[in-house]
Formats: C-alpha cells, structure tokens, sequence
C-alpha cells in the first residue's frame, strides 16, 4: 500500500474558476523522497499544505482525493487532525523562528508542543527536547532550549524546527523551502541532515523548493510544476537526463553551474 | 585585466558601534580595485560585510578607516554640492524589487526622477524618456503607465535596472539584485546586464551569495568571510583555480543540475562565528580543516599567489 497517495487533484482558493492546483497526482512509499520543484506561483506550496489541510484563506480540493495510509484525509474532524498532525504527519517551514513565538522561550514551546501530544511532565518533556536538540547535531541544548528564537541563528532555528518535527518520528515529513533562507554552507549541512534521518528513521518526505540542484539531490522522485500543473514527473535520473517538457529543459539550462555558461 | 581602473578601495574599514561597549567590524581592511567596463563580483555568506562595503561605494555610510578613490579623488570626504554631483556616476539597484519603489508611483515618474532631481530633462520630456529607458531594458513602452505593484518581480527588477540607468552613470553596484527572482528570470535579467555592459562600457559590482552565478559572469571574485576577503581571482580561473579553504568550501556546498547526485556533498561544520566577537588569527580557523597553531596567533594578509590571484591563507605559499 502506498504511503500516501494523492489522486488526480484540483485546487481552488475562494470563489475563483481557475484552478491553482490541477490534476496533480502522486503515489510515495514509506522510506521515500519526492521532491516538488517550480517556480513562484507554480502551486507547488499549495500541494503539500493541502495534505495537512492547512490551505490558507478559503482553499478547497475540489476534485481528487488524498489517501494517507489507505484513509481519505479530506474529511476529517477536527480531533483526527490533531491526533495525526505532529505524529504521523509534520512540517517544517522555510523559516522555523518564523512559525514559532517569538516572545517565548524555544524549550517552553517544545515542551508544550510534546505535551499536546504525549501526556508527561513538564520535566520530561523539556528533557526530551532537549535531547531531541542534541540529536539533531545542536550543541549546547539546554542553553538553546532556555533562548527566544531571535537569538538563535538561521540555522539554528532550522535544525530547532526539524527537532521538533522529528520527534514523533513521522511516517512523512512535508518540508516547504526548508533550505531556501540558508547560507550555501549551511544549507549543504541541512541537507546531509535530511539524508541522514530518513537513513535512520525511514521517515518519507516531501520537499518543495525551487532550488533544482537541492531537489534533486534529495530526491527519489522529482516533479516539475508550472501553472499549478504537473509539466514532468519521475525517477530522478529520468527527469534530469532526458525531460519531456521544453519547460524543464529551459529550467535546468538557467541554474548557474560551475561548469555551464558563461555570460563574460 | 584591463590597466583602466575606475574605483579604488583602499584600507576600508567599518566599525559600528554595538552594546556593551562593543565594537562590531564589519568590514577589515578591504583593498578592491573596479576596472572600466569589468564586472567585480563579491561573494559570501550572510554577515560577511559584502553590503556593508558597496554602501560606502555608494556613500551611503562612512568608512571608519581608509579611502575609496573614483578617478583618482576620494569620495569618502565629499560634502554637500560635490558629493551630490558624485552620486550620478555610481547607482544602485538593490535586491528586492518590491521595496526599492513607492508603490504610489507610476514607473515612468519613478524611472525618470533621477532627472528630474538633477534638473536635467523638462517635465514635457519625461515621457519620452521613461520610453526610452524601459525600451533599453526590454519592457514594453506602455509599460510608464503602470504602478510597481501591477507588475512581476522581473519586470519590477527591470524597472530597477532603468532608474539605475537614467543617469548614464559609470559605476552600477548591484546588491543581490537577482537573489529574490526565479532561476528563468535571473538568467535573462543577467543577459540584459551584460548586454548593457557591452553596449555602454558600465562597470558593475555585482553582490550575491551564490559563488557559481558570481563567477559566471564577473571579471573579478572576491570572496568575503566576517569581514574579510580572503581570495581575489578571475571570474573564470574559480572553477579551476580557487585555492582558499572557504572557496573550496563554497565550491563543495553548491547543488548544481549537472552534479553526480550519488556523489555525498561536502559542506563544512559549525557557523561563522559572530561579527562580535571575531577570534584571533584566521577568521575562519574554527572551521577549517587545515587549520595550524599559527592560523589561530596571526591573522593572514592578503598576498599574491598567481597572476591576478590574490589569497589570504598561511598555508598558501606566496609568489
């Protein structure tokens, strides 16, 4: 059975005829990557955000159907979204210290996002995300988990959201740009880490960026969006050495290389 | 290198004052050199000084230290009348395009006010002069019409490109200007510069933090860490040719379309340290692999190790 699956979807926002998202369609298995490439507008945020039901101001899938684990996740309630996002299913935003409180200590929002889930102390919850800090290569994690996010670096504050992500160990992990506001060298250390975890945890993720090289370097399978429509779609290698659509050909010629054109 | 040097930056030095009695050094030292018509690329991470230093190019901010020379003259003690007949031969386009314009301003009043300020057109020629610009940089005419934000990031950036031209100015410093496009868009936004640069001589200092970009279409790299730089070279030896341990770890950490995807990427360990508290000796010793117990006494100079290649390691021999 597929991890999850999401059949043939259509996405609108409020009361508009066009489509943000059309036919889009994907089947993952546990242990796998998929990586969601496009440029702004592509739709390629809405896709993942519709899988936790998280579509901002009136988005609706309003054709398809999106199966995780053999269930449809378009009709549930209210405590079946609670129970499964942030265990089975969790997410990681571009910029964690952004999605956080900013007025709050990073160890009290861990423990109470542990404690939302897991019935323990306050105690043991601030113990267990201190140590899920320490596995995520953060040294120092007490001193973290008694800081506000402002004083914690981009990277930081990335790997503090991937801590609090991967504590429930998820079957599937959605990550939105989770590279995108990172320095070169760190963002390569983010990177390792991802491969790292589902090497250990056997986590499935999905990652969107538009950072092509990133993509594909994390990824099983690739998908290549314009236009809120799927332009390419496959193996990785495939995708990358011989793409069907003149679009990801155009795509992959203007990401500068070290080896591609030179403009002087 | 062509032996037409524009722009100078000699000893630059920036120190801004911090809390604590602390003193933040943004920039250390830093000796640049712009040639007519080339492209100086400077890269690196983010705190590393890179926009910083272009504001005192463009005289936005005051070295603590050092002098930038234009043409032979030190523009960082102009004032008043001469510093603002300075200002028209060095502009600047910045990196997000949607906060570079008032957004109540139609284009062709936004791309013609820099001649309007200098009182150099007529308000009955502004018309077909905004035309002209936007013509120059590939928008089309009725375009003057328009407000920013009824516009694409591209087309907003191209807009940007106009202003920046309006005043034919010699010098374009340009402070990620591509880093908030997509990848289709920055391509063609670089063609348009580097057709410009040919069809008018313009010299441009061209920030960014991607180090395969910069080298592809710079004359000149510079690469800044905390501060610092620590390598000079050509645009075209960096592939082949880059020697300090950081450019090798920029190198390392890029994802590119072409790379081998089995192949495990590179990237070194920890952070940069804090602009606050730089160490002694090397700035980037807490982080480099070849790093020695000189590396954390002495601080390494700038020396030439090539032809036009410049480094600042102990470990590199010097020519």
């Amino acid at each position: 059975m597929d991890l999850l699956c999401m059949k043939d979807i259509t996405i609108t926002y409020g009361k508009s005829e066009t489509a943000s998202v059309e036919h889009f369609s994907l089947a993952m298995q546990p242990g796998e990557i998929v990586s969601i490439v496009g440029e702004s507008g592509s739709g390629k945020t809405t896709v993942i955000r519709s899988i936790l039901g998280l579509l901002p101001g009136g988005g609706k899938v309003k054709e398809g159907d999106i199966l995780f684990q053999g269930n449809s996740l378009l009709n549930l309630k209210k405590d079946q979204w609670k129970a499964l996002r942030g265990t089975d299913i969790s997410m990681i935003f571009q910029d964690s210290g952004a999605m956080i409180n900013p007025i709050r200590k990073i160890g009290d929002q861990f423990a109470e996002y542990i404690r939302t889930h897991e019935k323990m102390s306050k105690k043991q919850a601030w113990e267990r995300g201190a140590e899920m800090l320490t596995r995520m290569h953060l040294p120092n994690s007490d001193n973290i988990m008694k800081s506000y996010p402002f004083q914690l670096s981009g990277g930081m504050r990335q790997r503090v959201g991937i801590a609090m992500a991967m504590t429930f160990q998820p079957k599937l992990l959605l990550a939105d740009e989770p590279t995108s506001a990172l320095d070169v060298t760190i963002q390569a250390q983010i990177v390792r880490q991802f491969m790292e975890l589902r090497k250990l945890y056997h986590t499935s993720m999905i990652i969107v960026t538009h950072n092509i090289g990133v993509a594909a370097y994390m990824a099983d399978q690739l998908i290549v969006m314009q236009h809120g429509k799927i332009v390419d779609a496959g193996k990785r290698d495939d995708v990358m050495k011989h793409p069907k659509s003149d679009y990801t050909k155009n795509l992959l010629a203007c990401v500068p290389d070290m080896e591609g054109k030179r403009y002087v | 290198m062509s032996d037409k040097m524009i722009l100078t930056a000699e000893h630059i030095t920036k120190k801004f004052p911090a809390s604590g009695k602390r003193v933040l050094t943004a920039c250390d030292d830093i000796n640049l050199t712009l040639c007519q018509g080339e492209t100086l690329g400077i890269v690196g991470e983010s705190g590393c000084g890179k926009s910083t230093f272009v504001k005192m190019i463009v005289n936005i901010l005051k070295p603590t230290e050092g002098k930038i020379l234009y043409r032979g003259q030190d523009i960082t003690k102009l004032k008043g009348e001469k510093l603002r007949r300075l200002r028209p031969k060095i502009q600047m386009v910045f990196q997000d395009p949607s906060a570079a314009f008032h957004p109540k301003m139609k284009v062709m009043d936004i791309v013609t006010e820099p001649l309007m300020n200098f009182r150099l057109i007529k308000q009955s020629e502004k018309e077909e002069k905004a035309k002209e610009l936007l013509r120059m940089v590939e928008l089309p005419e009725d375009y003057i019409y328009r407000f920013p934000h009824s516009m694409s990031g591209g087309q907003r950036q191209r807009v940007g490109i106009a202003r920046a031209l309006a005043l034919e100015p010699e010098i374009i410093v340009c402070d990620e200007a591509t880093s908030a496009l997509d990848v289709s868009v920055q391509d063609r936004i670089i063609e348009l510069l580097v057709k410009l640069q040919k069809e008018k001589g313009i010299s441009f200092i061209f920030i960014c933090h991607d180090v395969a970009l910069v080298q592809s279409l710079a004359h000149q790299v510079a690469v800044m860490y905390l501060g610092n730089v620590v390598e000079i070279l050509p645009g075209k030896d960096v592939r082949t040719n880059a020697r300090h341990p950081y450019t090798k770890a920029l190198l390392g950490a890029i994802f590119s379309a072409r790379m081998d995807f089995t192949k495990e990427i590179k990237s070194i360990e920890s952070e940069a340290p804090s602009p606050l508290n730089v160490p002694a000796g090397c700035p980037f010793q807490n982080r480099c692999s070849q790093c020695m117990e000189i590396c954390k006494v002495k601080k390494p100079e700038l020396r030439k190790i090539g032809e036009g290649h410049q480094a600042a390691c102990h470990k590199l021999k010097s020519l």
